[in-house]
């Protein structure tokens, strides 16, 4: 195995360019195969019942009819002994919920599924079921589940975790040095992930062999997920999961829907594929829970923080989840008194599931808004009190430094390209359209690590595979650590084959998220094709008769440095005798007593239509410290998706519990709407900031895809501001929120 | 996921009619809309009814007496392209132009979007409301901040169409061939409120085609424009909008139009407002006035409100702009 720290890269030849992806031309002609696509022989189609309430007991269920019907071959609930499995916790994880339960706590849980052979004929059957339900009061906002003699979502009630409390120094104290003070109160709305893929799965068995193909970001979760819930080893659970159409993380673990198609296709001896449409992808496969923040933070006359004090509820949804959004109060500025506490309410809809940098981009619509706040009580430009409250360390973590930490550059440089002084300058206007701009900074809370473990193969012919356990969501995994394996190894790209995201022929990866893809799997390519490398050249070594340290690989060929032996790797007579070489490359622990965060700054210029409440953002600056860029174009193809992803959060997404019914009322992507193109400016500009990090790993990266949305949001909010003097304090800022919003403040012209 | 109908694609209008006045049956002209209908189970179908065997209702030619005949089954993306109606219609130009996605404007037909059903997601969703046959407008008391603040009761939907309210404003007719026979009607009198009907959004009977959509002669010293303002910028339709034509003569105006959009359950003309701005020039009083009489009346549910400013200030961006 190779040595895991290697040199850093100095020019590059490969890694760093604008390169099309290596799979370009199958998504675009349509012949890459999603799991959506898949069609196997003998497949049936399975098409799930769900319960039509926000809460209800199932009393009866009658699949007489249903049973009769054309093509229909098998149906499941929680009558079938082999689907008493437990799905859910409750607060204090304690089990709450069965994978069929009979106890729905939400529009849209599982009550029975049925095959047949095609998908029309399932969902025939599935409206033929006869089900009788006994309703039950609900709850479906976090205000009214917290009040007392709320309906409860959970036995214990309807807090879906104590208080949790972090604190550093002393926030009265830090309060009362303050000059100026700012308290205020922001929401953030429910946003669901809305792949473009919806949630899919397909298993078929081969004996007591369960292999499953699915719409996922962690194939060797979905893995071992389903070999803990059926009881079976991991060799007998093969997962693929290649060509797939995002997840925003909602796709990271495993879901019902796939551990119902394994039980299905058991039942039935036959492949079994079922798909969740639009609409069920909105109730039951996660969102970005709501969010409520009360934010206090004082500053000294001169731009210091004297303290931050956040308390936040979360909306969970029927069962609890993660929603700690306090992460940057704590770390991102420097500040010695920080509090934060933070709650969850439970409520009669969809368990919460991380969505693009979790917490991180609501937090930052609260504290980047008061930040901005903050500058203009104490009369500085908010670019300056961001960069005079910059900090190296992570003060969390006992003042644990960051091998980099980019933020301060990310400013100036983003204020660079944008024109920020002469933009903020420029006139607002007193006519229809009013023109703001804003800034915000983010890090991000994660940056890889292992483990991840990369196998690189040669052929006879010194075409190569590159084996590695990642997914590809979409992000352009695939062509980044080709590269990778084309810089060290000089092949070029159409000479490397591409084997990933399978548990029955790569090893084990972790899923996709966290934007940590990058930072984790490509130092293990890297030293993969390293190991690879020291291994050929030991070869040439053997039959050109020369010290290995005198050789170089390049363009397919080893040669002495000054010499004039060479050979083609083709020509080497060991390769051509084994036919195969293999190099093995681990990801190497993060360095001890140090830790890493991807930091950005985001800017933007807005219009706002005085009379309509119509916003235009008009220009971006998204300026990034992820590291080294290891392609230019899938690398803006993140920013520039995070961006968009940020516009949609600050102006048009939000998920609409009907209050009355309980049900959701825009599950539909023409209700809930995401941004479309003419939402999107076409002046969007990424600028990289590399710090040139060759502490934490051997790639110097650190991850782009959720850095490059966090601070979007709150910068376009804060030009809002710049161009009204009105602060949104609830996102999204909807025609019909800004026309309230301009109605009651005075709109400076 | 559809269930199963049978399909038929006559040759005649004549023949279309008599298919699509059997129970059940239901035209097809784009599909835009009818099927995302039928896949959502907002109505069944037996039948479909293709019109995609009458190439004579596409098109868009000028009559011999002046203005214009658009075929039922021109696109939206004909509609907003065709350089006479740009020249002399811009308010159904751009109106044609606002609505949906380029996709649906090259598939969807502007006798489909006259007839298209309403969006409200109550009666669009998985709730058995008044216009589906049940008892209750889950509106009143639910999230109505799409509903209308006009002419609402019992039920509070707003007509999605943007061509309509353009039309209205022209003063377009309709000719439609029914089983018995046709008939030209004015396309004021075309469309029903929930308190006449609250099934339906207009008065055709069962088989009824549209044929044409006539236009009269545009008139000297016109100017029109089609506001719309929605959530986001495509595929999406209006949180309110408004058709406005303005004749004007010697810097004043001599007749003017305005129907709103995305406020009632019918393409909405505010006749006060029209009134107040005859023989006025445009200038900021008579344009607040107007736009204040524009809203008189109206009356908001819980969350929508807001409306009322809104359709208060795209009045007064649009008067003034075409001032
Ligand atoms: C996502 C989405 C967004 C949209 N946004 C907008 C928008 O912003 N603004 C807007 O105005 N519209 C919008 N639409 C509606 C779209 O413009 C209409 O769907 C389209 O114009 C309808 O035309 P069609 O030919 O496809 O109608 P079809 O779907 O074929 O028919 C629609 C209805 O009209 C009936 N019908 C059709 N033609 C005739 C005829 N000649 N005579 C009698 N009855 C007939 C049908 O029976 C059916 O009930 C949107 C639609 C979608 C799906």
């Amino acid at each position: 195995m190779a040595e895991t720290t290697p040199k850093p890269w100095g020019e590059t030849t490969v890694v760093g360019k604008p390169l099309p992806r290596v799979d370009a031309y199958e998504r675009v002609s349509g012949t890459a195969v999603y799991t959506l696509d898949l069609l196997l022989p003998d497949m049936l189609h399975a098409a799930t019942l769900r319960c039509p309430h926000p809460h209800a007991r199932v009393k009866k269920v009658d699949f007489a009819k249903a049973l009769k019907m054309p093509g229909v071959r098998a149906v499941l609930s929680d009558a079938d002994p082999e689907a008493n499995i437990p799905w859910h916790s409750g607060p204090g994880g304690k089990p709450a919920s069965r994978l069929f339960d009979s106890h729905c706590r939400h529009e849209g849980e599982e009550v029975a599924v049925v095959a047949a052979e095609s998908p029309q004929q399932a969902w025939d059957a599935v409206r033929a079921i006869q089900v009788e339900y006994e309703t039950l009061p609900f709850v479906v906002s976090m205000e009214e589940a917290l009040k007392p003699g709320a309906p409860a979502v959970q036995e214990g009630g309807n807090l879906g975790s104590k208080p949790n409390v972090y604190s550093r120094g002393d926030v009265d104290k830090g309060f009362a040095e303050a000059d100026a003070l700012i308290e205020e109160t922001f929401t953030t709305s429910c946003e669901i992930q809305s792949p473009m893929e919806t949630f899919v799965s397909v298993a078929r068995w081969d004996g007591d062999n369960l292999m499953v193909w699915d719409s996922s970001q962690g194939p060797f979760a979905v893995q071992s997920g389903l070999a803990r819930l059926l009881d079976m080893p991991l060799n007998k659970v093969r997962v693929i999961s290649q060509f797939m159409g995002g997840g925003f993380g909602s796709k990271l673990d495993l879901s019902k829907h796939t551990v119902i198609a394994a039980l299905l296709a058991r039942k039935t001896a036959r492949p079994v594929k079922l798909a969740l449409s639009r609409e069920e992808s909105f109730l039951c496969v996660g969102n970005r829970p709501a969010h409520t923040m009360t934010l206090k933070a004082g500053v000294k006359k001169d731009g210091t923080l004297t303290a931050l004090q956040l308390t936040g509820t979360g909306e969970v949804g029927a069962y609890p989840g993660s929603t700690t959004v306090g992460g940057q109060v704590m770390e991102l500025y420097s500040c010695p008194n920080v509090r934060t506490e933070e709650t969850s309410a439970l409520i009669n809809a969809g368990q919460n599931r991380p969505m693009r940098a979790p917490g991180y981009v609501q937090c930052s619509w609260a504290l980047e808004q008061v930040l901005d706040a903050l500058a203009e009580k104490i009369g500085m430009d908010p670019v300056d009190l961001r960069i005079k409250n910059f900090i190296a360390v992570h003060q969390a973590q006992k003042g644990l430094p960051y091998t980099s930490a980019g933020l301060r550059e990310c400013l100036m440089e983003g204020a660079k390209a944008f024109g920020w002084k002469e933009a903020r300058a420029r006139a607002r206007g007193n006519g229809t359209w009013l023109r703001g701009v804003g800034v915000a900074g983010c890090l991000w809370g994660y940056a890889g690590g292992p483990p991840s473990t990369v196998i690189v193969g040669l052929n006879a012919d010194g075409s190569v595979i590159l084996n590695m356990g990642a997914a590809d969501i979409g992000t352009g995994t695939k062509t980044v650590m080709a590269m990778i394996v084309a810089e060290e190894l000089g092949v070029p790209l159409d000479r490397i084959r591409i084997e990933h995201a399978d548990t029955g022929t790569t090893l084990y990866s972790a899923p996709s998220g966290g934007s940590k893809t990058v930072p984790s799997d490509s130092p293990a390519v890297r030293a993969a094709a390293l190991d690879l490398k020291s291994k050929l050249l030991e070869l040439a070594a053997e039959q050109l008769k020369t010290p290995v340290e005198s050789l170089e690989l390049r363009g397919g060929e080893i040669s002495a440095r000054g010499g004039s032996q060479k050979v083609a790797i083709g020509n080497l007579a060991a390769l051509r005798q084994q036919q195969a070489l293999v190099g093995v490359g681990k990801r190497a622990p993060n360095p001890t007593g140090k830790t890493a965060r991807p930091f950005a700054a985001h800017f933007a210029e807005v219009e706002v239509n005085r009379y309509t409440g119509e916003i235009r953002v008009l220009r971006m600056v998204a300026a990034q410290d992820s590291g080294r860029v290891l392609n230019l174009l899938t690398y803006r193809n993140q920013v520039f998706g995070g961006l968009t992803m940020g516009i949609g959060f600050a102006l048009t997404e939000r998920r609409v519990m009907d209050q009355p019914t309980g049900k959701m009322a825009n599950a539909n992507w023409h209700d809930y709407k995401i941004p479309t193109a003419m939402d999107v400016p076409a002046e969007l500009t990424c600028v990289p900031v590399d710090m040139h990090d060759h502490e934490w790993n051997n790639t110097s990266t650190k991850g782009i895809g959720e850095p490059a949305t966090i601070p979007a949001a709150a910068a376009i909010a804060n030009a809002f501001y710049h161009a009204t003097g009105v602060r949104a304090r609830s996102a999204p800022m909807t025609p019909s929120a800004v026309i309230g919003l301009l109605s009651q403040g005075k709109v400076k012209g | 996921m559809l269930r199963a109908f049978a399909y038929q694609k006559p040759a005649s209008v004549k023949a279309a009619a008599q298919a699509a006045a059997r129970p059940g049956a239901h035209i097809l002209a784009g599909g835009t809309d009818l099927l995302g209908c039928l896949r959502d189970g907002v109505f069944t179908a037996d039948s479909v009814v293709s019109l995609s065997g009458l190439p004579a209702l596409k098109g868009i030619s000028a009559n011999p007496r002046g203005g214009l005949r658009i075929g039922a089954l021109t696109t939206l993306a004909d509609v907003a392209g065709d350089a006479r109606v740009q020249e002399s219609y811009p308010v159904l130009a751009q109106a044609a132009a606002s609505a949906a996605s380029p996709q649906l404007r090259n598939q969807g037909t502007i006798g489909g979007n006259l007839c298209q059903r309403p969006r409200c997601w109550y009666y669009r969703g998985d709730f058995h409301c008044l216009r589906k046959g049940g008892d209750t407008c889950f509106a009143v008391g639910g999230e109505n901040e799409y509903h209308c603040i006009f002419g609402g009761a019992p039920c509070f939907i707003v007509h999605p169409s943007d061509t309509a309210p353009a039309l209205l404003a022209l003063d377009a007719r309709l000719s439609i061939t029914g089983p018995r026979g046709s008939r030209t009607i004015p396309l004021s009198s075309f469309f029903v409120l929930p308190e006449k009907n609250v099934r339906a959004e207009n008065i055709l009977a069962a088989g009824e085609v549209i044929t044409e959509i006539l236009l009269g002669p545009p008139q000297t010293g016109a100017r029109s424009l089609y506001r719309k303002v929605r959530d986001r910028g495509a595929f999406d339709f209006a949180l309110a909008g408004a058709a406005v034509v303005v004749v004007m003569s010697d810097g004043k105006v001599s007749a003017a139009r305005i129907v709103l959009s995305g406020v009632a359950p019918a393409p909405w003309r505010v006749p006060e407002a029209e009134n107040l701005l005859a023989g006025r020039p445009l200038d900021a009083g008579a344009i607040s006035q107007a736009a204040a009489a524009a809203v008189k009346g109206a009356f908001p549910l819980s969350k929508n409100e807001y409306k009322i400013a809104l359709v208060r200030g795209i009045l007064e961006e649009t008067l003034a702009s075409l001032a």
